[in-house]
C-alpha cells in the first residue's frame, strides 16, 4: 500500500483555525452518532406514522358505521336513573366516593395526581431506561402495575357490579332478571 | 415560440421552487435530510432517529395513536359545531337531527364519540408504556409532568363533552361528577358553581361546558402538546438503553 | 479615584437591579389582579335557574300529615301538628333527586335513606336533607324561599 500524506492532498490553510483530520468511507453524515443505529425520518418514521393515521381513521369509521353512540331520553331533573353513574373512567372514583365522599372524591385523586407528577423527581436513578420491565426497576414497575390493576378493578366493579341503589349485583344475574 | 415556452417553464419552475425549496422526491441522504428540515410540518421530527425507537414492540405507537385520535376529534368536533346549539331547548333535538336527518351526521357523532373513548384509553396506555420502560428518567422528567397534565386535560375534555348531548346519561353523569368536586374542602362549592355557573345543572352549566369543551381545553391541549412534542426532540428523542449508567454492558440496539 | 469609580459603578448596578425588581413586582401584581378579576367574572352572581321563591298555595289546602311534592322546585311541603315545613328533595350525597317513601325519603342513585324529617337512616349521605324557610305572602299564600335554609324542626305556624 502506498502511503498518502494528507498534507499533500488537502493542504492546510494557515489562516484557518480548523483542519481536516481524517477521511472515511461513507455517504451519510454520522457526526457523534452510531451510524448503524440511526435511520432517516423520511421515509422510516413518516411511513409508519401514515400507516397508523390511516389505520386509526379507518377503524374509527368502521366502528362508527356499526356501533351507535348512546343517546338516552332528554335530560330530566325529576327522573334520576337508578343507579346514576358518572362516565366510565370516573366510576373507580365513584366507587370510592360511595364509601367516603371526601376520601374517595378528593383525597385519593389528589394524592394520585400529586404522586404521578412527582414520579420522575422521586425515582431518578438512570437504570432500566428504554427497556420494558427492566429487572432493576422491578419494584417501581410492580407498584405502578398494582396501581393500574386496582383502578381497573374499581372501574369494572363500578361499571358492571353496581346495580339499583348502588347495591352489589352480579351482571349475569341482572340480565337473567330482566 | 420554443423560446417562449421554455421561458414560461423556467418562470413556473421558479414559482414552484419559491414554495418548495427542495422540490423533488428525496432519493439520497441529502434529500432525506431536506425532507425533514425544509418542511414546516415535518420539522417536528429530527432528521434521523434510532432504530430502537421504531421497534413496534417498544412504543406500540401508543403516543402517536393518541395524537392521531386528538386530530380526528378536532376535525369531527369542528364539523359537529356547524349543527350543534348549546341550549337546553335545542341541544337534544340537534342530537336527534344528527342521527336521523343530517347527511352523515351519525358518522361524525359516532366517530367523535368512539375517538374520545379511545383517546382516554390510549393516553393511559401511553403513560403505562412510558412508566414501564423507565422513559421518564432524566432528562425527560418534565415531559412526564407535561404528560400528566395532558392526561388531566383528556379527562376534562371527555367530561365536558359528556354533557353536551343533554340526555339523561349526560345530565346525571355531570350532576354526580360535579357533586364529587363539591366535596373539595374549603373551595369545593366554589369549584362546583364555577363549573355549573349556578347551583344546578342547567342552561348556565351547558354553555360553560360547551365553551370549555370547544375552546379553552382544546387550546390548552394544543399548547401543551406542542411543548410535549418539542421536549421529545430536545430531550434526545425516545428513551434509549444506551442512556443507562451501565450502558457499556450492552443494552438493546 | 479608581476606587470611587468602582463604587459608583456598583451602586449604579444596584439601582438598576432594584428598579428591575420593582418592575417585576408591578408586573406580577398586575398579573395577579388580572387573574383574580377574570375568575370573579366567571363567578356566577345572577341565578338564571328556576325561581328560588315558590308560592305553594293556601295553608288550608294542606291537611295535617300531608306531604306534597313540588317536582320542578325539588322540595316537599310537609304539614305536621307543629306547622309547615319545606324539605329539600336534593340528596346530600351526590345531588340526585330523592323520592318519598313510606319511611321518609330515599335516593335511587346510591341508596341513601332519610326519615320523614330528612335525617339520615342509611346509605352514603353525609348530611340530612335541607329545610327551607316557609313564609306567607300578603294575600295569605304559603311561600317557600329556597335561598334560606333553616334548621331541622323549624316549623312555620300561621
Amino acid at each position: 500500500m502506498r502511503e498518502v500524506k494528507m498534507e499533500n492532498t488537502h493542504p492546510r490553510d494557515p489562516k484557518k483555525t480548523y483542519g481536516l483530520m481524517e477521511l472515511v468511507k461513507g455517504t451519510k453524515p454520522t457526526v457523534g452518532l452510531k451510524p448503524d443505529k440511526m435511520v432517516f425520518t423520511w421515509p422510516h418514521v413518516l411511513i409508519r406514522e401514515m400507516i397508523i393515521f390511516v389505520s386509526v381513521s379507518a377503524l374509527l369509521l368502521v366502528a362508527a358505521f356499526f356501533i351507535d353512540a348512546p343517546l338516552e331520553a332528554i335530560a330530566n331533573a325529576n327522573l334520576p336513573p337508578n343507579p346514576a353513574k358518572a362516565p366510565w373512567y370516573f366510576l373507580g372514583l365513584q366507587e370510592l366516593v360511595s364509601y367516603s365522599a371526601l376520601v374517595g372524591g378528593v383525597v385519593i385523586p389528589g394524592l394520585i395526581v400529586t404522586v404521578l407528577i412527582l414520579v420522575p423527581y422521586l425515582d431518578r436513578k438512570k437504570v432500566g431506561i428504554g427497556i420494558w420491565f427492566a429487572k432493576e426497576r422491578a419494584l417501581a414497575n410492580s407498584l405502578f402495575m398494582l396501581f393500574l390493576v386496582v383502578m381497573l378493578i374499581l372501574i369494572i366493579v363500578g361499571t358492571f357490579f353496581r346495580g339499583p341503589n348502588w347495591d352489589f349485583v352480579v351482571p349475569w344475574e341482572a340480565v337473567k332478571g330482566h | 415560440m420554443d423560446l417562449k415556452i421554455s421561458a414560461v417553464k423556467t418562470y413556473l419552475n421558479d414559482v414552484f421552487r419559491s414554495i418548495f425549496r427542495y422540490g423533488k422526491m428525496p432519493r439520497d441522504a441529502e434529500g432525506q435530510s431536506f425532507a425533514v428540515f425544509n418542511n414546516l410540518f415535518l420539522h417536528i421530527h429530527p432528521v434521523k432517529v434510532t432504530r430502537h425507537s421504531l421497534k413496534p414492540t417498544y412504543t406500540f405507537g401508543l403516543g402517536l395513536i393518541s395524537a392521531v385520535l386528538f386530530l380526528v376529534l378536532i376535525f369531527t368536533g369542528v364539523w359537529l359545531m356547524f349543527y350543534y346549539i348549546p341550549t337546553v331547548d335545542e341541544a337534544y333535538n340537534r342530537m336527534l337531527d344528527l342521527r336521523s336527518s343530517t347527511n352523515f351526521g351519525f358518522v361524525l357523532r359516532n366517530v367523535h364519540k368512539w375517538a374520545a373513548e379511545a383517546m382516554v384509553v390510549f393516553v393511559i396506555l401511553h403513560m403505562a408504556r412510558v412508566f414501564f420502560t423507565g422513559a421518564y428518567k432524566p432528562p425527560r422528567e418534565f415531559n412526564w409532568v407535561v404528560g400528566v397534565f395532558l392526561l388531566l386535560l383528556t379527562f376534562g375534555l371527555s367530561f365536558t363533552g359528556y354533557l353536551l348531548p343533554w340526555d339523561q346519561l349526560a345530565f346525571w353523569a355531570i350532576t354526580v361528577g360535579t357533586s364529587i368536586a363539591g366535596y373539595v374542602p374549603v373551595m369545593g362549592e366554589d369549584i362546583r358553581s364555577f363549573l355549573l355557573g349556578g347551583d344546578i345543572v342547567g342552561q348556565e352549566a351547558l354553555i360553560r361546558f360547551y365553551v370549555l369543551h370547544v375552546v379553552i381545553l382544546p387550546g390548552l391541549m394544543l399548547v401543551l402538546l406542542g411543548v410535549h412534542f418539542w421536549r421529545i426532540r430536545k430531550d434526545g428523542g425516545l428513551a434509549h438503553p444506551s442512556e443507562n449508567e451501565d450502558a457499556s454492558a450492552g443494552g438493546g440496539e | 479615584m479608581g476606587y470611587q469609580d468602582d463604587a459608583a459603578a456598583k451602586s449604579d448596578v444596584d439601582r438598576r437591579s432594584f428598579l428591575g425588581s420593582l418592575g417585576w413586582l408591578g408586573v406580577s401584581i398586575s398579573g395577579l389582579i388580572a387573574v383574580v378579576g377574570n375568575l370573579l367574572y366567571l363567578k356566577p352572581t345572577v341565578s338564571y335557574g328556576p325561581a328560588s321563591r315558590i308560592v305553594a298555595g293556601k295553608p288550608a289546602d294542606f291537611t295535617v300529615g300531608a306531604r306534597e311534592v313540588f317536582e320542578n322546585a325539588q322540595f316537599a311541603l310537609v304539614r305536621e301538628q307543629d306547622g309547615f315545613a319545606a324539605i329539600s328533595l336534593v340528596c346530600t350525597h351526590l345531588r340526585c333527586t330523592v323520592r318519598t317513601s313510606e319511611a321518609g325519603f330515599e335516593c335511587p342513585c346510591h341508596g341513601s335513606q332519610y326519615d320523614r324529617n330528612g335525617s339520615i337512616t342509611g346509605g352514603p349521605a353525609p348530611e340530612p336533607l335541607d329545610w327551607y324557610k316557609v313564609g306567607i305572602t300578603p294575600n295569605g299564600e304559603l311561600e317557600i324561599d329556597k335561598t334560606v335554609k333553616v334548621s331541622q324542626g323549624t316549623y312555620f305556624n300561621i
